[in-house]
């Protein structure tokens, strides 16, 4: 064992995460245990700041989707074997986020990109797959006591369908307490704001800003 | 109401308050390309205001005009809504595409001549017969007169024949931009289009206006009548055919992506101006994405009499595959998106005049490249973005996660390496450059065609080293050197060696279906045993997709 204090076992978390470091990052994970450093911290403060920064880095292009998946396998390393110490009562899960490609769609990949940073930022996430009609999503967001619905679509022919989702949400009254959020390679601002949907990502780790914006004016 | 005038083509005309830019072309049978369907994504819309201080008359729908829009006077033609009195300076249509590439040949191979239609005199009238059918008569003898019409029906151009049916020599040609791409640039965009109000009815009348045009000038050309044409094969991928015969094509744009045409069909042909007993062939559509242009790719390639294993790609926004292995087939089709056709590249551009089409990075470090047309290089098209993408990999500035190198070691390549808003870009003229975020896209565009090549490979237990050969066919792989495949690694390594470029297939393909009506069966019988595969249905594609996104 090195004579690391807490911090620099952070910081190395976090930059295990950062170099794509299984290894590391599973190493230190244990020696954070052996410590009985308190692994919820560990998990905030080290994995998930480097996880923060690798999406940073995706999001200025500098990283690309298969160094942030592996930068997830680093954190998934860590998180795996500090989560069972992790003291009852702290995990303080972030709000519930129902996500989906909408109907018509089969392309996922951008997708499931969304959910990976989601979940490694704490949120806790439905995945409802592809091709999903408007109405599962209305759906599955009350049965989940969802605050935030996702929706992606990689094809200009079944865009309509997130207009959809809105609408039904405005129909049955639970706009206000349900926000929609979308993405994918057509989807623009200029068409969130006509659909009346309340924000628009161009990208995963966006993606993760605008949920904690949205979550914070739900709280 | 406000008074809207688009200088250079003499229009003038009022419109209602807030209707755009873009809508008040259209009215007026003006033609402004939209590559992203009119959401203000792609900024090739923009427009120049004669007098810039009338941006007081228009409100943007998109995000609010800055300074620099005020004072370059240029505005997005899809995001701003007329208010006030505005004059307009539009660029010619036809001006712009006037020097755009097509190509009209591909390689095809010899047949005998057998058309579909035939004719025979009887001593006093000549009978018109289709297959076996009696379909008309016409006075005197003739049977010498006998022309049919083949059109490669390409999402960006028309490229036609007019095909001698008796000798079999083709004794005109012509091509034009498929005018519908004024409308909605991709099959996707088009799809949507045509599924709105009138959609429809303005893409077929487009298709069919610019069919006549070609039609009539051919005939002009070889000096015969219309009336003499007895036969028009459409070829073009599905969406294309769904549109030129006025189908709606709806149901390709939405999972399960059902194709209405199955192909190896016939329709009348009095739309063209024809004879009036003529007839449209359309080929056997192998799935929604993967059309009858590939058919006739597999035609004219003999794609399924190869001995051993051949690929046959056809690189685009949709990049088909065809895997042959001892003539058994298996297609798919893959989302490249629109980055090869120069879009979401930030110098990208159509492969028209001005546009970096090659280029090349010699040992001194010391970067040459070719323009089209000659003059000063505006932006870079498709084969030049492939070329600038592979040269950059090759010489280590982009490494092989597609990361730009923080320096270069030879002073030729420091000084093209200079940040753009923060992020480095590869500088080839002081105006033209291409930067980290091109790369990603190529990345991505690339992955999905690579990754789709691996998953026929691997469904079929084959390793790339055992591939004998390699077909790339059309328009835009034809452009395309094998340097810069395998370079960005759109191809593996192996390929290197096998690979043949064999043109515009679709329109060669297309050509043996109207002189060998034989074909038409051998080819509906191929087609239907085609194994075609749905790369998201396949488990593992996106770790597939994944691993090929590397350079």
């Amino acid at each position: 064992m090195t004579d690391m204090t807490k911090e620099e076992l952070h910081r190395g978390l976090a930059d295990a995460v950062v170099n794509m470091d299984e290894a590391t990052s599973a190493r230190l994970s244990e020696e954070a245990v052996e410590r009985r450093y308190d692994a919820f911290e560990a998990i905030d403060h080290g994995l998930a700041k480097g996880m923060e920064t690798a999406g940073r880095l995706f999001e200025e292009e500098e990283y690309f989707v298969p160094e942030l998946l592996m930068c997830a396998d680093a954190l998934n390393a860590g998180v795996d074997i500090l989560k069972p110490h992790i003291k009852r009562g702290k995990q303080d899960i972030r709000c519930k986020i129902v996500i989906g490609v909408i109907s018509g769609d089969t392309h996922d990949i951008g997708k499931n990109l969304v959910k990976l940073m989601l979940s490694s930022s704490g949120f806790e996430v439905v995945d409802l797959g592809r091709d999903v009609p408007p109405q599962s999503f209305v759906d599955r967001a009350v049965e989940e006591g969802a605050g935030i619905i996702m929706i992606s679509s990689l094809m200009t022919t079944t865009m309509e369908g997130m207009w959809e989702v809105v609408r039904m949400l405005e129909e049955r009254g639970l706009r206000d307490r349900i926000k929609v959020a979308v993405g994918g390679g057509p989807v623009s601002q200029g068409f969130a704001d006509k659909i009346g949907a309340d924000g628009y990502s161009p990208n995963a780790n966006h993606a993760v800003r605008l949920a904690a914006e949205l979550a914070a004016t739900l709280a | 109401m406000p008074r809207v005038r688009f200088k250079n083509q003499g229009v003038d005309m009022t419109v209602e308050e807030g209707t755009t830019i873009l809508d008040a072309a259209r009215s007026a049978g003006l033609s402004i390309e939209t590559p992203c369907n009119a959401i203000g994504l792609c900024r090739k819309c923009r427009i120049m205001l004669s007098r810039p201080e009338q941006i007081a008359g228009i409100v943007s729908l998109g995000p609010p005009f800055t300074e620099t829009d005020g004072t370059h006077g240029d505005v997005l033609a899809c995001q701003s809504a007329i208010y006030g009195d505005v004059e307009l300076l539009l660029e010619n249509y036809a001006d712009k595409n006037r020097s755009l590439r097509i190509l009209s040949k591909g390689h095809t191979f010899s047949y005998d001549i057998r058309p579909f239609i035939s004719k025979r005199f009887d001593g006093t009238h000549t009978k018109i017969i289709a297959g076996d059918e009696i379909v008309g008569e016409e006075d005197g003898d003739t049977t010498m007169r006998l022309y049919g019409i083949v059109i490669d029906v390409g999402t960006t151009t028309l490229v036609s024949s007019l095909i001698d049916l008796v000798s079999g020599a083709e004794v005109a040609a012509e091509s034009a931009i498929n005018p519908q791409s004024a409308y909605a640039q991709d099959v996707l965009a088009r799809i949507n289009f045509a599924s709105k109000n009138d959609g429809m009815y303005i893409l077929h009348k487009a298709f069919i206006d610019s069919c006549q045009a070609m039609l009539s000038s051919m005939s002009k050309k070889a000096s015969i009548d219309l009336e003499q044409i007895y036969e028009v094969v459409l070829s073009g991928n599905t969406t294309m055919l769904h549109l030129a015969c006025g189908l709606d094509p709806s149901p390709l744009g939405r999972y399960p992506y059902v194709s209405r045409l199955r192909g190896d069909e016939y329709l009348p042909a009095v739309e063209f101006g024809v004879s009036p007993f003529g007839l449209i062939y359309l080929p056997p559509v192998i799935s929604a994405f993967i059309g009858a242009d590939i058919t006739s790719g597999v035609l004219a390639s003999q794609l399924a009499g190869l001995p051993g294993i051949t690929l046959f790609i056809d690189i685009g926004t949709n990049g088909e595959i065809v895997l042959a292995n001892d003539g058994t087939l298996s297609a798919t089709s893959a989302a490249a998106g629109p980055a090869f056709e120069g879009m979401n590249i930030v110098c990208g551009m159509r492969a028209s005049s001005g546009a970096i089409e090659t280029f090349k990075i010699a040992e001194s470090g010391d970067s040459s490249y070719s323009v089209i047309g000659g003059g000063d290089a505006v932006g870079i098209c498709g084969s030049g973005i492939l070329d600038v993408a592979g040269e950059l990999v090759r010489v280590g500035i982009v490494d092989k996660n597609g990361r730009f190198a923080a320096s270069a070691d030879r002073e030729p390549l420091k000084r093209a390496l200079r940040k753009v808003e923060g992020k480095p870009a590869f500088f080839i003229t002081d105006e033209v450059y291409f930067t980290q975020h091109d790369a990603r896209q190529i990345q991505l565009a690339k992955g999905a065609i690579r990754a789709g090549i691996e998953a026929l490979l691997s469904k079929l237990g084959v390793n790339a080293n055992s591939t004998n050969r390699v077909l790339i066919a059309g328009s835009f792989g034809y452009h395309l050197s094998e340097e810069s495949l395998l370079n960005i690694a759109l191809l593996p390594r192996h390929f290197a060696g096998k690979i043949n470029f064999i043109g515009n297939t679709s329109q060669s393909g297309g050509i043996a279906f109207l002189l060998n009506a034989d074909f038409r069966k051998s080819m509906r019988d191929i087609v239907k045993r085609i194994d075609k595969v749905e790369l998201s249905n396949e488990p593992g594609f996106e770790k597939l997709f994944v691993q090929s996104l590397r350079f």
